[in-house]
């Protein structure tokens, strides 16, 4: 009997995975569909993934005629800086949010919050003013800035809220072993928040990569343009490489999902708190 | 001896190097991308003529080529040299005056070039406005006209395109079939971009009505609107010639692919079809009206090179050397040949080789009948104005002669917010001072908390532990401080300058704060009077309050908006916390092709949102959409989905739940790492059913990582204007699927209204503010330490 119900959850929890695993791939799909066309076509009445004229000349196109490794070296310079900057800086600050009591705590942590709240499409204009005087349109010095600001609230939130969940006691017996305070955090409390600082990473990496409308108004030399401007600029007023632009989007998503590839064993780590904790 | 001749050469270098200076032009400009190679050729070419001179090219939309150009030349002083874009640009470009002048951001020509210069243009390839001469364009068109395939009139044996509109709808129904007999429709007659006003024009013009008359009045409301909508909405649903959801994509798709008989598009679309396999391609003009006497007429404008007034006197020459190339006869010519396109030189109109070529001779013929875009920036509240009531005709809400009313109240409107410079009476005045006022005890108020509650804190009794545990956190946290205030503490000020004056389009350098006029026409803002309400519903007397209440929630604009994005805000949000707690709970536990399964989910987070937005949008079609057809074969009969506003807006919904959940299922699988298993254990021993551990040790534990997650999505979600914008391709049909977000960029930033802007963001802002503090503080998650 109780093997019987087993079978039955197990066979319940496979139908709903599969489900949404269909339910995720299969937008991803008429994408690839889209890349495989000829002539530019974002739309067809068939639902045949493959199409009967498929070709991967659109990927070899954005190699040969469009500078799609430039874009990609350019994406990814900004991107790792972004990413570098999010994770070191909020694991720090998330720390002190979490650890410890000081003057400006309650109010830093909610003006983060803040921040997040004005929509963003008005803060453009301002946005490219204040670049502009300070001299960082065409650079990616204030790309790096702008994303990691976007970035910043979110993570240090998120590191503030794992760090929350890991037990004062850990600090303080390391303390009365006479270890400072940087070497705590360092060497205890880090490696434990490991799921988090992965979530901080991809997350930074993301708010960089995919970003475009910051980007557009930044750069104005086509060699210095991140992927989606690159994908963008397939684009007219009218008319669209669609099949170039679908390849590119599943080209440019490979990045992401190697990076979450890499990092998910720290995601979901044997260094659980179970084990440390007495 | 080596050494000193390697530096010598190595100081020539150096030298040449700064004596040949390099003369920097840039050029944005907005040609599709078929046209972009040789535009790059032609340059190039240039270039090597002219090594002293580099010209840099950057391409972008039309719509962000005029934002992008504003914010550079009329807010930073700067921008490129050269801006190339259809002379409707030239309207707000000239309304724009630079700082500390009356100096328009683009540059009159006559001032910069010799009179023998224009000479060999024809006159509507020189562009004035205003008394000036502002653009100087190398091709004329950007028209719609009628090409058809010549394939399928063969196979319906039918002899030519058609000349009237009784043959159009003729010859629509003998293309109209179902070639391969299942029952459906799989050739049009007719395809178009039909609920877009610039394809509406055509029409309107065809039975005589113009967008505006001699003194630039609207004249939305003519008889001949509401016969352009009749005859539009016949086509579809009585003649049955075209598809019942037709957008520009569905129309270009269908028409390349050899699935459409007849296509209206523009010049731009031409050459696709002249390669496409399928399409035998014949072009002819748009029909004939019998009634009017008059062919239809689309909007015909230029497109062409204007000069930034912030241009560097140093570069003004190679700068006008650059557009004398790009305009010559030479470059012209070889744009012409390639691309059909009808060009500006004189001569070349007694070309034989390109005069003689039956596409180039229906397209000048088209011109021929066609009007001339209006250049006033009027003509942006004409387009605004026209486009829903189309949409709503089209949608069956609204009668052709309602539709007409609609659209010329709506412009009129539009028109006057567009110019209205608010905070003209003196009362203003007081209203002014008391913010100047609040502000300035506001800033006492935030520079006492600094140096009272924060500095003076620190220095007290420095020596205790707590006093160095504060140091050690101050520390640490610094690197993000000053990040995101650098980033952040400018613009939010600027805005909220912003939404207490009076900035539009025609004072960008020259608005005032004027007080809290922008807020009143938020707060206050119906969409029809009360008076009219009561009539429309037919209530005389009676519960006044009851009506009121309803009046104020359906036809109060910013309520009813606010509605939806309530709506939208919590579906969305519910759906992606729930759907990723259960995914994360699914992947925790221990299931063979776990690890696939994880990155499989992640990828809806993976791709790129444009293009998965557009892929949806292309599921959601009506006839040819995979869901559509996915419910048929489930039995259930398909929906109209994009053309219905409920449906339409629960599309988008749809999307945006997909786009979201792998996000949290990831914050939740990191924040279920957190959970020790020996707390399971114990709840096991203890008897506790699974809902009961979950309820008990999971939701708790889960809530420090997820209630930041939370708020921030919902944040995230109440402000994302891409995807509701993208899937109902900006607040289709007629303007009904708007979130608050969405409807502000609509009406504010179409029309150049920026106080009004900043006053609609700041209220969004504060009542995101006060939702996020309160829930934050009942979470409890900001004070737990």
């Amino acid at each position: 009997m109780n093997k019987f119900k087993k079978i039955t959850t197990t066979t319940i929890i496979y139908a709903i995975v599969l489900l949404f695993v269909a339910i995720s791939v299969y937008p991803v799909l008429r994408i690839f569909t889209i890349s495989l066309r000829p002539g530019d076509n974002l739309l067809n009445r068939s639902l045949a993934i493959v199409p009967a004229d498929a070709t991967f000349d659109n990927y070899v196109r954005l190699f040969t005629e469009k500078p799609f490794l430039l874009w990609i070296r350019n994406s990814l310079m900004v991107s790792i800086t972004v990413t570098i900057v999010g994770v070191a800086f909020a694991s720090l600050a998330g720390y002190a949010f979490s650890r410890y009591r000081f003057p400006g705590r309650k109010a830093g942590l909610l003006s983060l919050l803040i921040t997040q709240m004005f929509p963003a499409t008005m803060l453009l204009l301002p946005l490219f003013i204040m670049l502009s005087k300070l001299g960082l349109i065409n650079s990616f010095l204030g790309l790096i800035i702008m994303y990691s600001a976007t970035a910043l609230p979110f993570c240090i939130w998120l590191m503030k809220g794992y760090y929350d969940t890991i037990p004062f006691s850990l600090e303080e017996s390391a303390m009365v072993d006479g270890a400072g305070r940087f070497y705590t955090f360092w060497k205890i409390i880090l490696p434990l928040a490991a799921p988090a600082l992965v979530i901080t990473a991809l997350f930074s990496f993301m708010a960089a990569w995919n970003e475009y409308i910051v980007a557009a108004q930044v750069l104005w030399y086509e060699e210095m343009f991140t992927i989606p401007l690159g994908l963008k600029s397939l684009q007219g007023n009218m008319t669209t490489e669609w099949g170039m632009y679908a390849a590119g989007s599943l080209l440019i998503s490979v990045p992401v999902v190697a990076l979450f590839l890499f990092l998910s064993r720290w995601l979901v780590s044997g260094l659980t708190l179970g084990s440390v904790k007495g | 001896m080596r050494k000193t001749l390697a530096l010598t050469l190595l100081f020539l270098f150096v030298t040449a190097q700064i004596l040949v200076s390099i003369d920097k032009v840039h050029l944005w400009h907005t040609m599709e991308p078929n046209k972009r190679p040789l535009l790059k050729d032609v340059v190039d070419e240039f270039m090597r003529d002219n090594p002293d001179i580099e010209v840099i090219l950057l391409s972008k939309n039309v719509e962000e080529l005029r934002t992008g150009y504003q914010a550079a030349a009329a807010f930073t002083g700067g921008g490129p040299e050269l801006v190339y874009g259809p002379m409707d640009q030239i309207g707000p470009f000239e309304v724009m005056k630079l700082k500390n002048s009356d100096r328009s951001i683009i540059m009159p020509l006559e001032e910069v070039f010799p009179e023998e210069f224009f000479k060999k243009f024809t006159a509507n390839g020189l562009i004035h406005y205003k008394g000036h001469l502002y653009q100087i364009a190398d091709r004329i068109g950007n028209h719609l006209a009628l090409p058809y395939n010549k394939r399928l009139f063969d196979e319906a044996g039918l002899p030519g395109p058609p000349e009237t509109i009784e043959q159009l709808i003729e010859y629509g129904q003998k293309l109209t079939k179902d070639v391969d007999g299942d029952g459906v429709i799989d050739q049009w007659g007719l395809v178009w971009n039909y609920t877009e006003p610039f394809w509406y024009v055509p029409f309107f013009g065809g039975y005589g009505g113009r967008v505006f008359d001699e003194n630039n009045k609207p004249q939305l409301d003519s008889p001949a609107a509401a016969k352009a909508f009749k005859l539009i909405k016949d086509m579809r649903d009585v003649y049955k010639i075209m598809p019942p959801e037709c957008d520009y994509d569905i129309a270009d798709n269908m028409f390349n692919q050899g699935n459409a008989g007849m296509i209206i598009n523009g010049d731009w679309s031409w050459q696709k079809y002249m390669g496409s396999p399928e399409v035998d391609f014949g072009l002819a003009k748009i029909p004939y009206v019998e009634e009017s006497g008059l062919w239809c007429s689309p909007m015909v404008s230029a497109t062409g090179y204007s000069i930034n007034s912030n241009t560097k006197p140093e570069v003004m020459e190679a700068t006008k050397k650059v557009l004398t190339w790009l305009t010559s006869e030479t470059v012209q010519k070889r744009f012409a040949t390639e691309f059909k396109s009808i060009p500006s030189i004189k001569t070349l109109y007694n070309d034989p080789e390109f005069a003689n070529d039956p596409t180039v001779k229906t397209s000048a013929a088209q011109i021929e009948a066609g009007q001339l875009m209006p250049i006033i920036p009027e003509m942006r509240a004409a387009w605004d104005a026209m486009r829903p009531a189309l949409q709503s005709v089209v949608g069956g809400n609204m009668t052709p002669e309602e539709g007409a009313t609609y659209q010329q109240k709506l412009c009129i409107e539009k028109i006057n917010d567009m110019y209205e410079v608010a905070g003209a009476g003196s009362s203003q005045h007081i209203t002014k001072y008391i913010i100047y006022i609040i502000g300035i005890a506001l800033g006492l108020y935030l520079t006492y908390l600094l140096i009272f509650k924060f500095v003076l804190a620190l220095l007290r009794n420095p020596y205790t532990m707590e006093a160095r545990n504060a140091r050690f956190a101050i520390l640490i946290s610094i690197p993000a401080a000053i990040v995101m205030f650098g980033v952040v503490i400018y613009p939010f000020f600027y805005n909220i300058v912003l939404s207490f004056s009076n900035m539009n389009m025609t004072n960008v350098n020259s608005w005032e704060v004027i007080g809290v006029e922008q807020y009143g026409k938020v707060l206050w803002d119906f969409d029809m009077s009360f008076a009219d309400y009561r009539n429309s519903i037919g209530s005389e007397g009676g519960f006044v309050t009851w009506d009121y209440l309803k009046y104020f929630i359906t036809h109060h604009k910013f309520v009813a908006v606010f509605i939806k994005t309530l709506i939208w805000t919590i579906v969305n949000v519910f759906f992606h916390v729930t759907l990723g707690v259960m995914l994360a709970l699914l992947m925790n536990r221990k299931l063979p092709g776990k690890p696939i399964f994880r990155v499989l989910l992640i990828l809806p987070w993976a791709v790129p949102q444009y293009i998965v937005a557009l892929t949806w949008r292309g599921m959601f079609i009506s006839d040819t959409g995979a869901i559509n057809l996915m419910l048929n074969h489930l039995g259930i009969a398909g929906v109209n989905w994009l053309s219905e506003p409920t449906m339409a807006f629960i599309a988008a919904i749809i999307t945006n739940i997909w786009l979201g959940f792998s996000f949290m299922m990831v914050i939740a699988l990191g924040g279920l790492q957190s959970i020790p298993k020996e707390l399971y254990e114990a709840a096991k021993i203890d008897g506790a059913s699974s809902w009961k551990q979950f309820w008990n040790v999971t939701v708790p534990l889960l809530k420090p990582v997820m209630v930041p997650a939370i708020t921030l999505g919902t944040v995230w979600t109440f402000n994302n204007l891409n995807v509701l914008w993208l899937v109902t391709n900006g607040g289709q049909p007629a303007d009904h699927s708007h979130i608050l977000v969405t409807y502000v960029y609509r009406a504010a930033f179409n029309l150049y209204r920026y106080g009004y802007a900043a006053a609609f963001s700041v209220l969004i802002f504060l009542f995101l503010a006060f939702f996020g503090l309160t829930f934050m503080n009942r979470s409890q998650v900001a004070e737990k330490a």
